[in-house]
């Protein structure tokens, strides 16, 4: 490549990761700003005086100060919110790939009526948009008496994300060749072995790539907390944030510290699962 | 030491019949190849043998005992597949080990076996290494390590060398070959490669279409064909098959009437069988040979196929040696070896002779 092609490449690169990267930035720099720094003009992109108040706040009851009308204030519910949002995001992840996982297998290893058609209806089911089936969802959840129970998003979380985690796993076990389960079984191996030993192992990488998506798409949702639940200590971390704008004003840091102390376990978990996610994803783009 | 007796065993897949009520005898510690082109049914029968599909009908013991209804691995085979199917997770020494590993075999016990059989492939020092690190020779000897780490009653080897280059393909026959004799252990080979067939076995199944064409050692398979399909099939260059008519008890071929001696009965057309190696090129109107004219000439190494047009669509390759000169649409003559004359008869398709 010719020296100008690749300035110009990088500078094009690099504007467009500045772009992308710009409201993390901005976030992470307001979270640590003092609050009279926040609404300064013009402003400063980076704080000239640290502050890890907000965090504070959040992480262990801090001041009070800031939270509006009298009783608990919302950051208090801080923590609350993030245990809910790691419990219906892992208990929906865990309920997603076990399902997708064994149906898949079936789907891709036993021969029965409409084997053929369950991934494709199911891949259609992830298209349509959440918000046409959430009221649908809602109404049954009233009447199953589930509603405001963390109970109910971890099923609504499984709805829409399980068709997509079948659709990678079928993918994923089409490219499992079939002989070196026969290979286990002619060695020995029980079927659950040879599941168990020889076929998970195989499936990590597309296991860890929906179990990545999974998680994503129920630590991100905002609709299903929003019509599902009530009472402020059962609310997910993304409709819980939503107490810190109180109608007249926004609490500007304590809502960057939250963004950034959510974004800290998908970022992490993203950084471990890299490797394991483009596989994952190849193996859907390139079989599927 | 363990025989496999087949009987009767019918394969349907929907309503394509794959096997029919096929019978077989596998001598205990014979090694026995089923040979046939794709389609015919031989990794089917494999596969029936190994208990990775059921039959339809039909049964099939290993000695006394009946085994078409145990799991495989209640079989006590061992398989090698076409794609080696190593385990891609474990490492070699885990994937040689598996087997005994499953039947809850002693780790020290399971690391000796392990150890032994990958001194005697040679592949010790990859023992730690993933297949993936693995060439394809090194692999399948790996799957070949997994089948014999068990001691099994009996091999069962899918195209094991059919992913190999030529020239490893070449060496592994012998290897294989070489454990068989050491091991002793009844082996069942499936290859649609006859050179395979005929150098390794004791034993060729010819098939086709699901149906036993003929079992016999190499020697016979290859000199004593039992019909127009195993006439054919084995042998390269393939057999001349021509139509020959039996006119006042003289076998006429063009018209060329030929000094064989007839088998009892035989009927009035008939299909003359002769290898190209054993036609000889002579000048036309030589009594015993059939004159016509070069249609083809072609150059296979030491030797020259001249394939000759006896009569309209009707040709007789001879295999000559490459020094033999000829040119295309030349006046020659082909002259069958009568000691080497194969009939069959076209309604059956059975051979008359032998």
């Amino acid at each position: 490549m010719r020296p100008w092609v690749a300035a110009i490449l990088y500078a094009v690169l690099g504007a467009i990761t500045f772009v992308v990267c710009f409201p993390l930035l901005w976030a992470i720099s307001t979270s640590l700003k003092p609050k009279d720094e926040i609404f300064r003009w013009p402003p400063t992109l980076w704080p000239e005086h640290v502050t890890l108040d907000a965090y504070r706040e959040l992480l262990f009851g801090g001041s009070v100060a800031s939270a509006p009308g009298a009783g608990v204030p919302p950051s208090a519910y801080f923590l609350t919110w993030f245990g809910n949002s790691i419990i219906v995001s892992v208990g929906s992840t865990i309920i997603s790939i076990t399902v997708a996982t064994l149906a898949a297998y079936s789907l891709t290893r036993f021969r029965f009526w409409g084997q053929r058609s369950v991934p494709y209806i199911a891949i259609l089911g992830y298209m349509v948009p959440s918000v046409i089936f959430v009221f649908p969802m809602f109404l049954t959840m009233v009447s199953l008496e589930l509603t405001d129970t963390l109970f109910s998003l971890i099923l609504g979380y499984v709805c829409i994300t399980l068709p997509f985690c079948l659709w990678l796993m079928w993918a994923f076990f089409r490219g499992v060749p079939i002989e070196i389960e026969e290979a286990a079984l002619v060695d020995g191996a029980t079927r659950l072995q040879v599941f168990r030993q020889i076929v998970l192992p195989v499936a990590l990488p597309g296991i860890i790539a929906a179990s990545i998506f999974s998680l994503i798409v129920s630590w991100n949702d905002y609709l299903f907390g929003r019509v599902f639940m009530n009472s402020m200590e059962n609310l997910p971390l993304t409709v819980g944030v939503m107490h810190f704008f109180d109608g007249t004003h926004v609490d500007w840091a304590l809502m960057m510290a939250s963004s950034v102390l959510m974004t800290l376990p998908m970022a992490i978990l993203f950084g471990f699962m890299q490797r394991h996610l483009v596989a994952g994803f190849g193996a859907g783009a390139v079989k599927g | 030491m363990t025989d496999v007796v087949v009987q009767g065993l019918s394969k349907s897949f929907g309503s394509n019949q794959v096997l029919k009520a096929l019978d077989l005898t596998v001598p205990s510690r014979q090694f026995v190849t089923l040979l046939g082109p794709s389609g015919c049914g031989k990794t089917t029968l494999l596969r029936l043998i190994a208990g990775l599909e059921s039959a339809t009908a039909g049964e099939i013991r290993f000695g006394d005992k009946r085994v078409d209804r145990l799991p495989p691995g209640e079989r006590n085979i061992a398989m090698v597949f076409q794609s080696y199917a190593l385990y891609p997770t474990m490492d070699v020494a885990r994937n040689i080990g598996y087997g005994l590993e499953v039947r809850g075999t002693p780790k020290p016990e399971r690391a000796e076996k392990i150890g032994t059989v990958a001194k005697v492939l040679e592949i010790a020092h990859l023992l730690l290494r993933k297949p993936k690190q693995l060439s394809g020779g090194q692999r399948q000897r790996v799957a070949l390590g997994r089948a014999m780490a068990r001691r099994p009653d009996i091999f069962l080897m899918d195209e094991p060398l059919s992913n190999l280059d030529a020239k490893l393909r070449a060496a592994m026959r012998g290897e294989l070959r070489r454990f068989h004799l050491d091991l002793g252990t009844t082996t069942v080979y499936v290859t649609h490669d006859q050179l395979e067939a005929m150098t390794m076995s004791d034993l060729v199944v010819v098939m086709n279409e699901g149906v036993v064409q003929q079992i016999g050692t190499p020697e016979e398979v290859y000199g004593k064909p039992a019909n127009l399909f195993v006439a054919g099939f084995i042998g390269t260059p393939p057999m001349n098959l021509v139509p020959a008519q039996v006119k006042n008890g003289v076998l006429t071929v063009a018209g060329t009437p030929l000094p064989v001696p007839l088998p009892p009965n035989a009927p009035a057309e008939l299909v003359l069988g002769v290898r190209p190696q054993d036609v000889t090129m002579a000048t036309p109107g030589e009594p015993g040979a059939i004159p016509g004219k070069v249609w083809m000439v072609e150059l296979i190494g030491s030797e020259r196929l001249i394939e000759v047009e006896i009569a309209p669509k009707i040709r007789v390759t001879a295999e000559v040696r490459a020094s033999h000169r000829a040119a295309l649409d030349d006046a020659v003559a082909v002259r069958p070896d009568p000691g080497h004359i194969h009939l069959f008869d076209p309604t059956t398709g059975r051979a008359l002779t032998g």
